[in-house]
């Protein structure tokens, strides 16, 4: 088969370009350290998650040094913590959320950030981010979870290591 | 007038240039009733080599799209991506 010359280009061109998309994801995960959500947050019975030892309180449990774990519960149409009350985390701390819902599938998404996840009833989704300095981040739902789903957020409250008290931890 | 071919083909050659294959018209088809559709001049074929058919319009358009996608992909990833506030590390 004779292919002419132009086509030989673009067609170099087009393959250039998978090659390029694929080791720019490649990058991402090995170089740049970006991960994917994954099922590693086990299951929950999302009828029963007034049983689980840290679901049932839900908030941010302190874990090590400048490390903390945030229990997030998502139901029709609030976050718990996160919409009543502001989810708090200190500054300058790696910060694993840990999300599920009690109905419907919702999201989680730290505005205008790389974070989010889906939030799925019976299955709990971890996200690990480093928080930097104080801030404010609006939180909203973003997969369609109902009638008011537009009116589902709320808001994480990034507090200054000065300020940050014991207070605020739930356990 | 003398008969005019069924088709004028015109080889190229060492000689002629490609791409100077001049169209002579058929002067059988020309007529004063306009163009019907499908009564196209069947009586010119111009014949070329492969190589010779020379659409630099189109590559230098697929050119412009690839500078624009491959520009988009390090802005999108590279910048607004990576450079990002809380990716996810975990």
């Amino acid at each position: 088969m004779e292919i002419h010359r132009y086509e030989k280009i673009w067609l170099a061109g087009a393959l250039l370009l998978i090659v390029g998309f694929i080791a720019t994801i490649s990058y991402g995960a090995v170089g740049a350290g970006i991960e994917m959500v994954d099922d590693d947050g086990g299951q929950i019975e999302p009828n029963a998650i007034s049983d689980h030892p840290k679901f049932s309180e839900p908030g941010t449990y302190k874990t090590g040094e400048n490390e903390y774990d945030v229990y997030v519960v998502a139901y029709q149409f609030a976050f718990d913590p996160g919409t009543s009350d502001p989810i708090r985390v200190p500054a300058n701390s790696e910060v694993t959320f840990h999300i599920t819902s009690r109905d419907v599938v919702h999201g989680f998404e730290i505005v205008g950030t790389n974070a989010n996840t889906m939030a799925i009833p019976g299955q709990v989704a971890t996200i690990t981010v480093e928080f930097g300095e104080p801030t404010e981040y609006g939180l909203l739902c973003h997969e369609y979870c109902g009638s008011a789903h537009h009116a589902m957020e709320g808001s994480i409250q990034v507090v200054p290591q000065s300020q940050w008290n014991e207070s605020m931890v739930v356990n | 007038m003398a008969a005019e071919p069924e088709s004028e083909e015109m080889p190229t050659s060492a000689g002629e240039g490609a791409g100077d294959g001049a169209s002579i018209p058929d002067t059988e088809s020309i007529d004063d009733e306009g163009y019907v559709i499908g009564s196209g001049r069947a009586g010119v074929v111009r014949q070329i080599d492969h190589d010779d058919f020379d659409p630099i319009g189109t590559l230098v358009l697929i050119a412009i799209y690839m500078a624009i996608v491959g520009a988009m992909w390090i802005f999108m990833y590279f910048v607004e991506f990576l450079g990002g506030d809380l990716t996810v590390i975990g």
